[in-house]
C-alpha cells in the first residue's frame, strides 16, 4: 500500500518551517556578519607560549582519533590462531574501520606494490588526521560559539580610506546585529574551535612531513645515492652539453621539492578556508535553505581533499622509493 | 579610486581570471578520461583513481588564485 505524500503530517511540518522563518523575521533575531580573519585567534597562552583555537582543536582531533581507534578495538581478540571464529568476527564499529582500513590497503597496495607494510601506517594516518580535520570544521558550533572581544584600533596608513571596523554591540553574551559606534564598546566573535585545516601552521606542517619523508624513503630504497638525483653529473660521460643540461634538470628537481611543500599546504588551505568562507557568505545569503547543499560540498571537498593528500605522497613515496635506477635511461 | 574599492576589484579579477586556466585543464581531463573508459571500460578502477590524481594538482591552481583573493579582500 502506498504512503499519501500529501497526508496530513507533512503539510504540517512544512508549515511550522515557513511560521519559523516568518517568526524570525518578525522578532527581528538578527545575527551580525560575521569576521573572516586568516590566522587563528589566540585563545590562551601557557607560559610563553600561545595556543589558537586551531591548535586547540587539533589536540581534540588527536584524542578523538585515539578514542575511536581504542574503542574499535577493543573487542579483537589477542591471540589469532586460537581464537574461535565467533571471536573474530567484526561487528560494529569494529566492522567499520575493518572496512576503511582494507580499502586504504587495497588503494595503497595498488599504487605502491611491495612497498606497502612500510608506507601504509603513515599514509593511513595522514588520511584519517586530515579527513577528522577538514570534518570537525562543519559541526555546529564550531567557528560561531566563543568569546567576545573588542576589535584593535587601526592607526596611521591603514586608516586612510578603510573603513575601521567598530565592532557590534552585545547584550550581555549575544551579539546583535547593530553596529558599535566607537571600538570600546564594540564585541565581535573569537571562536574557541576552528577546522584545524583551515590553519596554514597545521597543513605547512603536514606538507614538511610529508616532503620531508619523501626524502627518507628515497634513501631507504636507493641508499644514498638518491641525493645524486640533485647533483646529476652522470650527463657530462657524453658530453659538455648534456652535462650541462643534467645540472639544469638537477636544480630543477630541488626547486620542486620545495614547489611541493607549497604546493601540498596551500592545496589543503585554501579548499578548505575558502569551504569556510563559502558557508559563511551563503548562511547570510538565503538563511537556512541554501546552507544545505553547500554542506554536502563541504563534505565532499574535505574528503577528496583528505584522499587527495594520501594519494599524493604516496605517488611520491612510491617514485622516490624505486627511482634512480631507469632515470639514466632517460636521454 | 578609494582603497576598499580596489580590494573588492583586486579580489574579484584574481579569483576570476585565474580560474580559467584549471577549468579548461580540468575539462581537458576529464574528457580525455572519459574517453578512456569507453575505449577500455575494464581499466575504469584505474582510471578514475589517475584522473582524480590529475584533476588535483590542477586544481591547486585555482585555489592559490582563491588564497590571493581572499587575503586581498579580508586582510
Amino acid at each position: 500500500m502506498k504512503k499519501k505524500l500529501f497526508n496530513v503530517r507533512t503539510l504540517l511540518i512544512l508549515l511550522a518551517i515557513v511560521a519559523l522563518f516568518v517568526v524570525s523575521g518578525r522578532l527581528g533575531l538578527k545575527v551580525p556578519a560575521p569576521v573572516v580573519s586568516i590566522k587563528a585567534d589566540p585563545l590562551f597562552h601557557i607560559g610563553g607560549f600561545t595556543i589558537t583555537n586551531s591548535l586547540f582543536t587539533t589536540w581534540i582531533v588527536m584524542i578523538l582519533l585515539v578514542v575511536v581507534s581504542l574503542l574499535a578495538t577493543r573487542r579483537m581478540p589477542k591471540d589469532v590462531q586460537s581464537a574461535s571464529t565467533n571471536d573474530l568476527l567484526p561487528s560494529g564499529l569494529q566492522n567499520l574501520f575493518e572496512f576503511v582500513i582494507e580499502a586504504l590497503h587495497g588503494l595503497t597496495k595498488g599504487i605502491a606494490g611491495h612497498w606497502t607494510p612500510k608506507f601504509f601506517p603513515i599514509i593511513a594516518t595522514i588520511f584519517l588526521l586530515v579527513l577528522t580535520a577538514n570534518w570537525i570544521g562543519l559541526i555546529p558550533g564550531v567557528g560561531t560559539i566563543g568569546i567576545l572581544e573588542h576589535p584593535h584600533e587601526v592607526h596611521g596608513e591603514e586608516a586612510k580610506g578603510a573603513v575601521e571596523f567598530t565592532g557590534f554591540v552585545a547584550n550581555g553574551a549575544i551579539l546583535t546585529a547593530e553596529p558599535a559606534k566607537h571600538v570600546e564598546e564594540g564585541y565581535f566573535v573569537v571562536p574557541f574551535f576552528r577546522s584545524p585545516s583551515a590553519d596554514l601552521n597545521f597543513t605547512l606542517a603536514l606538507a614538511l612531513i610529508s616532503v620531508f619523508m619523501v626524502q627518507y624513503f628515497g634513501v631507504k630504497g636507493n641508499g644514498a645515492a638518491y641525493f645524486k638525483k640533485f647533483f646529476d653529473t652522470s650527463g657530462f660521460k657524453r658530453g659538455a652539453f648534456w652535462g650541462v643540461i643534467g645540472i639544469f634538470v638537477s636544480i630543477l628537481e630541488l626547486i620542486s621539492e620545495i614547489a611541493k611543500v607549497i604546493s601540498f599546504s596551500f592545496r589543503l588551505f585554501g579548499n578548505v578556508f575558502a569551504g569556510e568562507v563559502l558557508l559563511l557568505v551563503m548562511a547570510f545569503l538565503i538563511p537556512y535553505l541554501i546552507s544545505i547543499p553547500f554542506y554536502g560540498l563541504e563534505l565532499f571537498v574535505g574528503f577528496i581533499q583528505a584522499l587527495v593528500f594520501m594519494l599524493l605522497t604516496l605517488v611520491f613515496f612510491t617514485l622516490a622509493a624505486s627511482s634512480h635506477h631507469g632515470g639514466e635511461e632517460h636521454h | 579610486m578609494e582603497l576598499a574599492a580596489m580590494r573588492n576589484l583586486a579580489a574579484a579579477l584574481a579569483i576570476g581570471l585565474g580560474a580559467i586556466g584549471p577549468g579548461i585543464g580540468i575539462g581537458i581531463l576529464g574528457s580525455k578520461a572519459m574517453e578512456a573508459i569507453g575505449r577500455n571500460p575494464e581499466a575504469t578502477g584505474q582510471i578514475q583513481s589517475n584522473m582524480i590524481l590529475g584533476i588535483a594538482f590542477t586544481e591547486a591552481i585555482a585555489i592559490y588564485a582563491l588564497v590571493i583573493a581572499l587575503i586581498v579582500k579580508f586582510v
